[in-house]
């Protein structure tokens, strides 16, 4: 065995990640969270990373655990708001390997804006919050939560504090975990975030919820410890330590995985003494729950709801209590697990109609060479998202606004190859497509960025954006050029005419054979802005074998008729069906404009 | 339920579905009631089913409801899929617009063929109007939501004016004339076309 180390918290998390498996490591540097990168850093077998902010940073962990690589990502307390989009559901996707979120409160506000409680983020995103206390459990609770993380398929939490992140202590090494690598495999009910499978994954998530409860009663991490007088602490954290200190008598229910709370084990202690008390720095984040079960406790009455704690502080602050006629003892009132709403039930034998790609939309020759170039994509929001649905089925995920970009730099990174592409629209591109296309640009990640750009935010309804300079009062502002800010960047960029079949895919082949990043520009404007008609497919029955070329490309114009494809009168002649077919039996007769 | 009368409009994206329930909900304005709408916008506009609910009476609470005296349909299959909206003695006031969903033209499902069994079995009032039809002699095929606007006027329980109130209200001057024509022939048409 290795000798024993003198870590800071931040280091022992480092190690640990290593310890178990993890093969990378992101974050954004902030007080007091920086220092798990920048150890990563020095350990070899972790892939670390600084990133552009903690948003791309999440979405670039997601990326990797997405390819199959136990990952990390890093970030102060405040952080975790830049990251909050794509972590709220990532809750809902799981992950593919496991994937830790640590969060670096900073009670006292040492170096921070704000006192911000990030346990509140555990109970909001449904995800486990693990609370180690000391360096030893910093570095040990890495592979707890990355086996939390892959079983429950789910991300984790870890939540530390100041004291912890920049105390020191003792650590004593373990023997390494061995994990499997996981093979990526294409989920879109998982993976895509569209509405109807987004519904769902929420089921899931609530039945996990419950699944995670009934974890937290039986797991070693949340130990009752019998003490000696009639007096019990619920602590978890550094907050522990400093009761243990001041109460070395005391009951304790030690809290490691502190959320989703187990019921039963409040309970017990409850049997146990008759006076309770919660230490927990900033909100009465147990305290409520506590109290929502009946169960009389002294928590915030005693300590400060602000700052940071110390065993004086606790001491000071509770002692009182124990000279007191101890309250009336009370059974707890258990809450019942929340029920279900029922799931949708289609009209018995109708066919359902999804929303689909309009017929002579734009973006439809992008998701025809993507599935040519059997190409994985990693998508985004907006109208293009339909194109993961049948029978394109040409998405890999849609997480968040901008989510694509970074989450293909994580997983090609973890891959070491230019394995998937991101799929992005023009509006969402700068929304928070930009930071993660310059974060891939500064970290050298292999990629291809595509931009579908169709001049205006189209799903929403056509508004503007800062490419188009469109305004809602219906002026023009300036507009920012995607090729500009590509070159700006240092990063190529094409710009093809969406329409134009041939030129995208020698584009996009082009590109995805090409080492490092390039961001190809698919432009052609909306069809429904345009309204474009420039005729009519019109099919030649003699040729017409019904191979399905045209028909995958899901159009609502084309159906498969007697011996022939058939064009319906939805067809606003944009020719692409005529493209992808390789046998000459489609094309375009002129037709008088509907009035 | 309390007094207050239901109208879903259903239809495909695209259609012109909010806008027809825009022009029902200022009719029903302009006879001084209280009005609540309510449609889910966004991802479902694209070629997908969208249901639109419009609720009036003296005074309306909910702005959703799971049952409706009158569903006006833009589309036959999506018609049929809004039949358990409707209790005995209501109306479908149904275009017969054929709008086959990807399955469909894929082959995986068959579009129905039995919405005038299905409504009769229901003892359901159904009026199937050739809205598209219709729509083309006003001027243009994306006014056949006004002519189901017309159509449905005749069992909704609204004055004249108040529907030229409704369309002046809720339609753009420039496609008004086109709409107010599309209107005068949905509703000239429906008594006939009454199954």
């Amino acid at each position: 065995m290795e000798r024993v180390l003198f870590l800071s918290g931040n280091e022992a998390i480092a190690h640990g990640a290593l310890r178990a498996g993890a093969g990378f490591v992101c974050g954004y540097p902030g007080t007091p969270s920086t220092e798990i990168v920048e150890t990563a850093a020095t350990l070899d077998g972790l892939h670390a990373e600084w990133c552009i902010n903690e948003k791309v940073a999440m979405e670039t962990a997601v990326g990797a655990s997405l390819a199959g690589v136990r990952s990390v990502v890093t970030m102060k307390h405040v952080g975790l708001n830049v990251a909050a989009d794509p972590f709220m559901t990532l809750s809902l996707t799981g992950v593919n390997a496991g994937l830790v979120v640590v969060t670096a409160d900073d009670p006292g506000m040492h170096s921070s804006q704000n006192e911000q409680d990030n346990r509140t983020y555990a109970k909001f995103a449904k995800v486990p919050l693990l609370e180690p206390a000391d360096g030893q459990e910093c570095y040990d609770f890495l592979a707890e939560a990355f086996a939390l993380s892959e079983e429950f398929d789910t991300p984790v939490l870890l939540r530390t504090t100041t004291r912890l992140s920049h105390g020191r202590g003792r650590v004593v090494p373990r023997v390494p975990v061995e994990v499997e690598p996981r093979d990526y495999e294409r989920d879109m009910t998982k993976y895509v975030m569209v509405p109807q499978h987004a519904r769902q994954r929420n089921r899931l998530v609530l039945q996990r919820l419950q699944a995670l409860r009934d974890r937290a009663e039986v797991t070693p991490l949340n130990v009752l410890e019998a003490g000696t007088v009639d007096f019990g602490i619920i602590a978890g954290g550094v907050a522990y330590t400093y009761s243990r200190e001041a109460f070395p008598k005391a009951w304790f229910l030690k809290l490691s995985m502190s959320h989703p709370l187990p019921y039963g084990k409040v309970a017990r202690l409850y049997q146990s003494v008759s006076r309770v008390a919660v230490v927990e720095e900033l909100d009465p984040f147990l305290e409520e729950q506590v109290r929502a079960l009946g169960l009389p406790v002294v928590g915030k009455e005693a300590l400060p709801a602000d700052g940071e704690f110390d065993q004086e502080l606790v001491f000071n602050a509770l002692e009182p209590y124990l000279s007191r006629r101890p309250p009336r003892r009370r059974r707890p009132v258990m809450p019942p697990a929340p029920r279900l709403s029922a799931p949708p039930a289609p009209a018995p034998g109708l066919p359902v109609r999804p929303p689909v790609l309009c017929p002579g939309c734009t973006h439809r020759s992008v998701y025809a060479v993507l599935r040519r170039r059997r190409l994985a994509a990693l998508g985004d929001i907006g109208c293009y998202t339909l194109g993961a649905l049948p029978p394109l089925l040409a998405l890999d995920s849609c997480l968040c606004m901008g989510a694509s970009v970074g989450m293909m730099a994580g997983f090609n990174a973890a891959l070491g190859r230019k394995a998937a592409a991101a799929v992005i629209g023009d509006s969402t591109f700068f929304h928070s497509g930009v930071t993660p296309l310059i974060d891939a640009h500064y970290n050298e990640s292999q990629g291809l960025v595509l931009v579908l750009d169709n001049r205006t935010t189209a799903m929403t309804g056509h508004q503007g954006h800062p490419g188009t300079g469109g305004r809602p009062d219906g002026s023009e502002g300036p507009a920012v050029d995607i090729e500009t800010l590509c070159a700006g960047v240092g990063v190529r960029c094409t710009t093809v005419d969406a329409n134009d079949y041939d030129a995208l895919d020698a584009a996009i082949a082009g590109e995805a054979e090409t080492p490092g990043l390039g961001v190809v520009v698919a432009r052609a404007p909306c069809i429904l802005m345009t309204r474009a008609r420039p005729g009519v497919a019109v099919v030649d029955e003699e040729r017409c074998n019904l191979c399905g070329l045209c028909l995958d490309l899901g159009c609502p114009a084309l159906a498969p008729g007697d011996g022939a494809v058939t064009v319906t009168d939805q067809c606003t002649g944009c020719g692409l069906c005529i493209e992808v077919c390789r046998r000459g039996a489609l094309s375009l007769a002129e037709t008088k404009a509907e009035a | 339920m309390n007094g207050t009368t239901t109208v879903s409009l259903v239809g495909v994206g695209g259609q012109g579905i909010l806008l027809a329930a825009a022009v029902l909900a200022e009719t029903a304005m302009a006879e001084g009631l209280d009005v609540k709408a309510s449609e889910v916008k966004g991802m479902a506009q694209r070629g997908g089913s969208v249901l639109s609910t419009v609720r009036f009476g003296a005074r309306v609470w909910s702005p959703l409801s799971r049952h409706a005296e009158v569903v006006i349909a833009t589309e036959r299959l999506e018609g049929q899929r809004a039949l358990g909206l409707l209790a005995a003695g209501g109306a479908l006031v149904c275009a017969t617009t054929r709008i086959e969903p990807g399955s469909v033209l894929r082959r995986e499902e068959t579009y129905p063929d039995d919405l005038v069994a299905q409504a009769a079995g229901r003892g359901l009032r159904l009026v199937l109007v050739d809205a598209d039809g219709l729509a083309r002699e006003a001027g243009t095929v994306r006014a056949s939501n006004v002519v189901l606007l017309g159509a449905a006027s005749r069992v909704l329980p609204f004055s004249p004016e108040s529907w030229a109130r409704g369309l002046a209200a809720a339609i753009p001057a420039k496609i008004r004339e086109v709409n107010e024509r599309a209107f005068a022939l949905g509703r000239e048409a429906a008594p006939a076309q009454e199954v």
